[in-house]
């Protein structure tokens, strides 16, 4: 018997392969001749449900004749895959930009369409405008929304144990220690794996910190070379983070950001420091009363500085087929009617614009009023990230050292400092 | 069959003079207790993994946290993770296309290493070793180190979001391996039959055809191999055909996963629905894949 | 009589070959030699703001003089000679007793079942074996109290260990296949002498393996260096606590593509991949070369 196998196999492959080059095709925006599907880039997946019932229709049934898809790719691999296409030539036509260094890369190399006397962008002030701006200070791309970091806490839990909202850090301290007292509940909803070190600096450091340095005083002088890690402030701002520690769950090296989430999530703890994205994932099927308190300050009575961290903002891919249609898209996004929708949508998504979007959600309302009073400040993250060594990579770090080992503040601070003198200029001195 | 070879076919499977009372005593003994106790602890570390993703995708997301090892109870229980990952609609396209690829690209891998390993072992002159070992060069390849070029080469050619252009980079990639094995598998065919073949007229191609049922096994083997960390790859999807319509399963399991948290249950769901096949596929081949190495295999 | 070397001359030999490994040779250079080939040319630029200018071997000297760079490097390639020497350890004596329980003679027609139950996780994706370990091995939710993943000491063996679960199949299917193919001959002799199961096994079937060592260390070692995917589907880009978990595929990984707000070098990156395909393919030659220097007298 003679066997066959191989041609069999090859021409077996030979006609699926026909096929298989029929189906997909090259790019997806087609449709019928005056039809055109916008293709729309994002990093949370999550996110799909909300755009396509909620968002996505309204601008549709006003914009007959451009349908516009929502394509996300996980967050981790977003960057990654996005930086790859646009080199590749594949990207979408809507591109979700990042505020920052990683944004201005793609800026400078040209893959973002410039906006400069776009008429929407009247509704911004100069500032939200220049977190998506070239190094010219030109405009790149819409901004979308900022989020802000606090403490959500579990109102049951503070009643059950007679606890009232921490102002200062003193009262936070005995917050934290009447729970550990108690027993029944984790005080902090906090984990220091390394995978997930970036919350210890996103919703830990830079969220009390600027208590300490003064928001953007203390950013600022960093940025221009006048101040140094090693300054007082910010040995103290390490500080308060590492006295966090005994209030974290057990084994917290290995708790992750979805471990403490769920932990709140499910009742087990009372305080949980995070960002207002977190609100739908803390509310609605968890059945929980939760509430918000900002960061504690160091004494009563110093000024309150709250971080409000400019996260999204949406662009046109340069070498789009559809620029005319995606700018449509832009211009609605760019209105105070898209704000309104997608704050309520998508609540701890602070719009932007000049006008604030009315909150029917009354704990986003409560972030949002966390801002009164207060002074905002970004991450202490854009120009500095990056270098060689890159400053986020070893903050981050240390950090995670400094929560699960006996590593000091101190020596947080001068290792940081150390590594910024190494290749940021304005610390060289 | 006849009395005769059946008894003797008994026979070489016992000791030529144990009799039937030893054999019982040695099936009950302690030491067999023992091999099986050790066998069974690595089954159970090899499936409980399995076993609590499946248990956990029919929970909520609560029941998940609130008793990971636990089965799912009255008030855990929950097929919404199911239900929103049918409700995507897309499982089917993404079962789709990861069959197309996989298989496709096992079936043009066999076929053309089937036909260079017969050359290399057949045809004894000074390239073949050469050839032989530029392709196992190749197994020691990071192909990912090579994407973006690969992204620019397909994008020029208009392959971009197709099947065929991870069908083509996945054939290329998992060739090198294949060759190596088939010619090992060749290297023990004996040359007479080969001459004989020729003697009564066979062309080459004939030849061959003729001596591929001796490395069936190689076949089955090379084709396990391959198909594995295909079907499992999320890379190449994700670079070279992310569009809706090409997306591969383990590539689509990838929109349940969130910035800051992931939707368990769905994640669970599409991630069981997303490995049966595989481990499907796997259990057909096994046979012919430990046969493959069992009987050919000599380096 | 005649062989195959008599009917076809030199030149018909050659052009078979050549017929016959073509298509293969195709799919093989275009897209898997030259894409690596063109990457090797990548490093040799610098890209700023989109224009790209030669710099010759800059991006290599880069690598190795500054200490920084240097040191992660070096670092990474540390750590993953331990990811490689742990599979090794673990692995070998894993997959050996595997093989030889499922080959003994207490193991009879059950030997098709296990073998393919405990090849099943090689089957699976990284992300579910990420997700149900981590679950086990999680302080909150799983049976182990002390945080494995995120202490320094711990956090590289433990994901060895996971990577060793997942892929313990291989070697015990190698090893399984080398015992059965030992002449049935030599194991009745032996049956006949009296010799139990363990004698049996240390003094003739072991010794009858051992050239699968050999094969097994090669794959590893070339599997463990280009190991990437567990890892990060489990850390994320983050190279672990204190860097311990950076083998050279994620060091690769941050240097290309970045890592949260860090911008990614394409060139640099490309350079990171090509001294790591070389070092891969240095260390696999000189092995080959001793092996065969040590072979010879014994073939002899």
């Amino acid at each position: 018997m003679k066997s066959r196998i191989a041609p069999v196999a090859i021409t077996v492959a030979a006609v699926m392969m026909a096929l298989a080059g029929c189906s997909g095709g090259s790019g997806d925006s087609g449709g019928g001749s005056d039809q055109v599907t916008l293709q729309f880039e994002s990093w949370r997946p999550e996110d799909a449900a909300i755009w396509n019932s909620k968002i996505i229709p309204v601008f549709e049934k006003d914009n007959p004749g451009i349908k516009v898809q929502f394509a996300p790719t996980k967050a981790t691999e977003y960057d990654a895959a996005l930086k790859t296409r646009l080199q590749g030539g594949t990207a979408g036509d809507l591109i979700t930009c990042r505020s920052g260094a990683l944004n201005r890369e793609n800026i400078e190399a040209g893959f973002i369409e410039p906006l400069k006397g776009f008429t929407g962008l009247s509704n911004f002030d100069d500032l939200s405008l220049s977190y998506w701006a070239s190094t010219n200070g030109d405009p790149y791309c819409v901004p979308v929304a900022s989020v802000m970091a606090a403490f959500f806490y579990n109102k049951d839990i503070f009643t059950e144990l007679n606890l009232s909202v921490p102002k200062t850090n003193a009262e936070y301290m005995s917050v934290l220690q009447a729970i550990k007292s108690n027993g029944k509940y984790v005080p902090l909803a906090f984990g220091a794996t390394p995978g997930d070190a970036w919350v210890l600096a996103y919703m830990g450091l830079y969220s009390e910190g600027p208590n300490y340095w003064h928001g953007e005083e203390g950013r600022q002088g960093l940025i221009d070379g006048s101040k140094k890690f090693t300054d007082p402030e910010f040995v103290q701002a390490l500080a308060a983070l590492k006295s966090w520690t005994p209030f974290m769950p057990d084994g917290r090296a290995s708790v992750t950001y979805s471990d403490a989430t769920q932990l709140f999530a499910l009742g087990k703890a009372a305080i949980f420091p995070s960002g207002s994205w977190d609100i739908s994932a803390v509310t609605g099927s968890t059945g929980l009363d939760v509430g918000v308190f900002a960061p504690p300050l160091p004494k009563a009575g110093d000024q309150l500085y709250v971080q409000s961290h400019p996260d999204m903002g949406i662009g046109i891919n340069a070498a789009s087929q559809h620029k005319k249609e995606a700018q449509v898209f832009l211009n609605w996004v760019a209105s105070p009617a898209f704000q309104t929708i997608y704050a309520n949508a998508l609540p701890g998504f602070f719009g932007m614009g000049k006008e604030p979007a009315k909150l029917d959600n009354p704990l986003a309302q409560a972030w949002a009023d966390l801002k009164v009073g207060a002074e905002l400040t970004p991450r202490v993250e854009d120009i500095l990230s990056g270098g060689n060594p890159d400053f986020e990579t070893t903050i981050e770090n240390s950090l995670q050292l400094m929560m699960t080992t006996d590593k000091s503040p101190e020596a947080v601070a001068d290792e940081t400092q150390k590594g910024l003198e190494n290749w940021y200029k304005p610390q060289m001195k | 069959m006849s009395q005769v070879s059946v008894s003797r076919r008994q026979a070489t499977r016992t000791a030529p003079d144990e009799s039937r009372e030893a054999r019982r005593r040695r099936r009950m003994s302690p030491s067999v207790f023992l091999v099986h106790g050790v066998l069974i602890f690595f089954v159970v570390m090899a499936l409980g993994p399995i076993l609590m993703t499946i248990m956990n995708s029919l929970k909520t997301q609560q029941g998940i946290f609130s008793g990971p090892f636990q089965l799912p109870t009255a008030t855990t229980f929950s097929i919404d993770g199911y239900l929103r990952v049918t409700q995507l609609g897309d499982f089917g396209t993404l079962y789709f296309n990861s069959a197309t690829v996989t298989i496709v690209t096992t079936g043009l891998t066999v076929g053309l290493a089937t036909i260079a390993a017969f050359a290399i072992v057949e045809y004894k002159i000074k390239l073949a070793p050469v050839l032989s070992g530029f392709f196992i060069i190749g197994i020691m390849l990071p192909v990912r180190l090579g994407t973006v070029s690969l992204l620019q080469m397909m994008s020029s050619w208009n392959l971009v979001n197709t099947t065929l252009a991870l069908i083509l980079v996945y054939t290329g990639m998992s060739l090198p391996l294949g060759v190596a094995l088939m010619v090992t598998y060749f290297r023990s065919v004996p040359q007479e039959l080969k001459d004989a073949a020729r003697i009564d007229g066979a062309g080459e191609v004939q030849t061959l055809s003729i001596v591929t049922p001796m490395v069936r096994p190689g076949l089955g083997a090379v084709a396990a191999l391959t198909m594995l960390p295909i079907w499992n790859d999320l890379w190449f999807p994700l670079i070279l055909a992310p569009g809706r319509s090409t997306q591969t399963v383990t590539l689509g399991v990838q929109q349940f996963m969130g910035q800051y948290d992931s939707d368990w249950p769905a994640l669970l769901a599409a991630l069981t629905l997303g490995t049966i096949p595989l481990i499907l596929l796997f259990l057909i081949f096994s046979k012919q894949f430990i046969k493959g190495l069992s009987e050919g295999y000599g380096k | 009589m005649r062989t195959s070397n008599s009917i076809h001359n030199a030149a018909t030999k050659y052009r078979y070959l050549m017929l016959f490994t073509l298509p293969a040779l195709i799919f093989y250079v275009v897209f898997a030699v030259y894409p690596l080939f063109a990457t090797f040319v990548i490093s040799l630029f610098q890209t700023t703001n989109g224009d790209g200018s030669f710099i010759g071997l800059d991006n290599y000297v880069y690598l190795f003089t500054d200490p920084t760079q240097s040191g992660h490097f070096w670092h990474a390639l540390l750590n993953n000679l331990e990811f490689f020497a742990i599979h090794l350890i673990v692995q070998l004596p894993i997959g050996l007793l595997l093989a030889a329980l499922i080959t003994s003679d207490a193991v009879r027609r059950l030997t098709g079942f296990y073998r393919t139950i405990l090849f099943i996780p090689a089957t699976l994706s990284v992300v579910i074996v990420g997700f149900i370990w981590r679950m086990i091995i999680s302080p909150l939710w799983g049976i182990i109290g002390f945080p494995l993943l995120g202490t320094e000491a711990t956090a590289l063996p433990t994901l060895s260990l996971m990577s060793i679960w997942q892929w313990i199949g291989i070697p015990m299917i190698f090893l399984y296949t080398a015992l059965i193919a030992i002449p049935k001959d030599i194991l009745e002799a032996a049956r006949v002498d009296g010799a139990s199961g363990m004698r049996t096994f240390w003094a003739i079937k072991f010794p009858l393996i051992t050239p699968q060592f050999g094969l097994i260390t090669i794959l590893t070692f070339i599997w463990t260096m280009n190991g990437f995917d567990l890892i990060y589907s489990l850390m994320g880009g983050a190279p672990g606590p204190n860097y311990s978990t950076d083998i050279l595929g994620t060091f690769f990984f941050r240097t290309f593509f970045g890592f949260n707000n860090v911008v990614g070098d394409t060139d640099y990156g490309a350079a990171v991949a090509t001294v790591i395909f070389l070092f891969i393919l240095i260390s696999t030659a000189g092995y080959f070369f001793v092996l065969q220097r040590r072979l010879k007298p014994h073939e002899l």
